[in-house]
């Protein structure tokens, strides 16, 4: 089984790039598709109703749709064990967060309109291709400027044109994912850590599972109670959760904060 | 950054391509198409007929893995995977008339920014160069502390075919209907060739497709004739080009204000150009 994840903010071309993408694949390999949104969607049902693949709809409601991207894909992978490709969709919202695993293949997908490369965080920095859409709309010097700029922020990236009208980039792509290798562990790793929020995940865990992410909130809600939450800087970092990520990852003792001293 | 300096981009000598389907899946008319380095192919067919299709196969260097099932050999050889996929190695650059400059910042700057994004270092004597060259293609003047965003049209294509011809190194031009554009076409063209370029323009304009050294017609998604620009042919572009000369130089004199109560003649069609 390959794991794709797709990520890029709304209106890059996300979508419409996966449909070519699907088309190629669907008659060699099972697929299944599954799209995160915060509210709603239905680019699922069109998908399965077009390729005629599986498809799942996640949506996220309260919850970070990327933190709940990474709550849910273990679960998944395990109830599709059948199938060859999994390709999850992101919400795209955030480009702090990332949720890129080492084991599968994180594909960005940016919009070359969309401004500067460097503005972006993880979601382009750590991905393994980057796709850039809507190339056509500005000169051929610019998407060379936005590529060298790409490539200072990413230097491993494999940079591909994409066109979500025309399917332009979808050959690449599909080498690509033919390229990787299969899931073997069970065990995935992000590969970046998600920004503080409200679970697991928020202090810091990087295993995609539910025990670990409980027990690695339960501690950190514990120092969470103990540190003043000012972001005072006086351990050294920039803010509390920074500081109580470090304790948990055992960089730093707790007593490095005077509050908890006292 | 290092990495763009390291590339190295093979010289191509010509292009071959192999039939593929049409949009009904029957085969192609042709055997092959050769296209030599400093030739002008142009690309006709009615609108939807599969000309960005055509030009979108030659852009991926197309192994039978497009919709068309063309191939394309780059020096009679099956490019490699880097050629392909790589786009630092890409030897494609393209120009169509939904294009537009996004980036705010001076003329000058931008084409320092475009030297460095491709690790050349900046010479002023080049940037003179681009903007001489854009200027003859352009109808208005660009100077070089003007902002990229506030170009007209015009201006902008004009800058964009000279920066293709002289920073961007790819041997091979894609071009989408640049007639639209509102610039000294032929000009611009023959500013690409002069780089030794191969250029591939998709066109409806009758003096640009009969200057090309052969065009290809395109029907339902594939190719259904090949020919080759007859001696002829090229006579009545020359008697086009100069026809239009007397249209430029009336639009010019409208632009300005003027009252048009005749028509000047010119004898010699090409010099006449550089007057307007």
């Amino acid at each position: 089984m390959k794991l794709i994840i797709f990520a890029g903010t709304p209106g890059s071309g996300k979508t419409s790039i996966i449909k070519y993408v699907i088309e190629e694949l669907k008659d060699q390999f099972k697929i299944c598709f599954v799209k995160f949104d915060c509210l709603q969607t239905k680019d699922d049902e069109y998908i399965s109703e077009k390729y005629k693949i599986k498809s799942i709809k996640k949506l996220a409601q309260d919850l970070c749709p990327d933190h709940f991207e990474a709550l849910e894909t273990p679960k998944i992978i395990k109830e599709n064990q059948d199938k060859d490709i999994i390709i999850l969709e992101t919400a795209g919202l955030c480009l702090r967060c990332s949720p890129y695993v080492k084991e599968g293949l994180g594909i960005n997908v940016i919009d070359a309109t969309a401004g500067q490369p460097e503005r972006y965080g993880p979601i382009l920095t750590q991905a393994d291709i980057v796709a850039v859409s809507k190339g056509d709309l500005i000169s051929q010097a610019e998407r060379e400027i936005f590529r060298a700029n790409i490539l200072k922020v990413n230097q491993g990236a494999k940079i591909v044109e994409a066109n979500g009208l025309t399917g332009e980039g979808a050959i690449d792509i599909i080498e690509y994912i033919k390229s990787i290798s299969e899931l073997k562990e069970k065990k995935l790793t992000l590969k970046q850590s998600m920004p503080s929020a409200v679970c697991g995940y928020c202090y810091g865990n990087k295993i995609l599972d539910e025990v670990s992410a409980q027990k690695r909130f339960l501690a950190g809600k514990k120092i969470k109670s103990l540190v003043p939450n000012l972001n005072c800087g006086k351990c050294g970092f920039k803010s509390c959760n920074e500081f109580i990520r470090a304790v948990l990852d055992g960089k730093v003792k707790q007593d490095k904060c005077p509050f908890i001293k006292k | 950054m290092k990495n763009y300096k390291n590339s190295k981009i093979e010289e191509i000598k010509k292009i071959t391509i192999f039939p593929g389907l049409n949009k009904l899946g029957q085969k192609e008319k042709f055997e092959k198409i050769e296209i030599n380095k400093g030739e002008v192919v142009a690309i006709v067919g009615l609108t939807g007929a599969g000309k960005s299709q055509f030009l979108y196969d030659i852009e991926k260097l197309a192994q039978k893995d497009t919709k068309s099932k063309r191939t394309i050999l780059v020096n009679d050889k099956v490019p490699n995977k880097e050629l392909r996929f790589n786009p630092k190695k890409k030897l494609i650059a393209s120009l169509s008339q939904s294009m537009n400059f996004l980036t705010d910042v001076s003329v000058e700057n931008f084409l320092k920014l475009h030297m460095q994004a491709r690790g050349k270092t900046i010479k002023e004597k080049l940037l003179k160069e681009i903007l001489d060259e854009a200027n003859e293609i352009s109808g208005e003047p660009i100077s070089p502390k003007m902002n990229l965003l506030n170009l007209s049209g015009g201006q902008s294509r004009a800058l964009m075919v000279a920066d293709i011809a002289n920073i961007s190194i790819s041997p091979i031009i894609l071009i989408d209907e640049i007639e639209n554009a509102g610039i000294k076409k032929e000009k611009a063209i023959e500013f690409l060739i002069q780089e030794n370029k191969i250029v591939l323009i998709v066109t409806h304009d009758p003096s640009l497709a009969l200057n090309a050294s052969k065009r290809l017609i395109i029907k339902n998604g594939g190719v259904v004739k090949v020919l080759k620009t007859t001696l002829r042919e090229k006579g009545i572009a020359y008697y086009l080009n100069w026809a239009e000369s007397y249209s430029l130089d009336i639009r010019e004199k409208i632009r300005k204000g003027e009252m048009i109560d005749e028509v000047c003649l010119f004898c010699e069609p090409t010099k006449s150009r550089k007057k307007i």
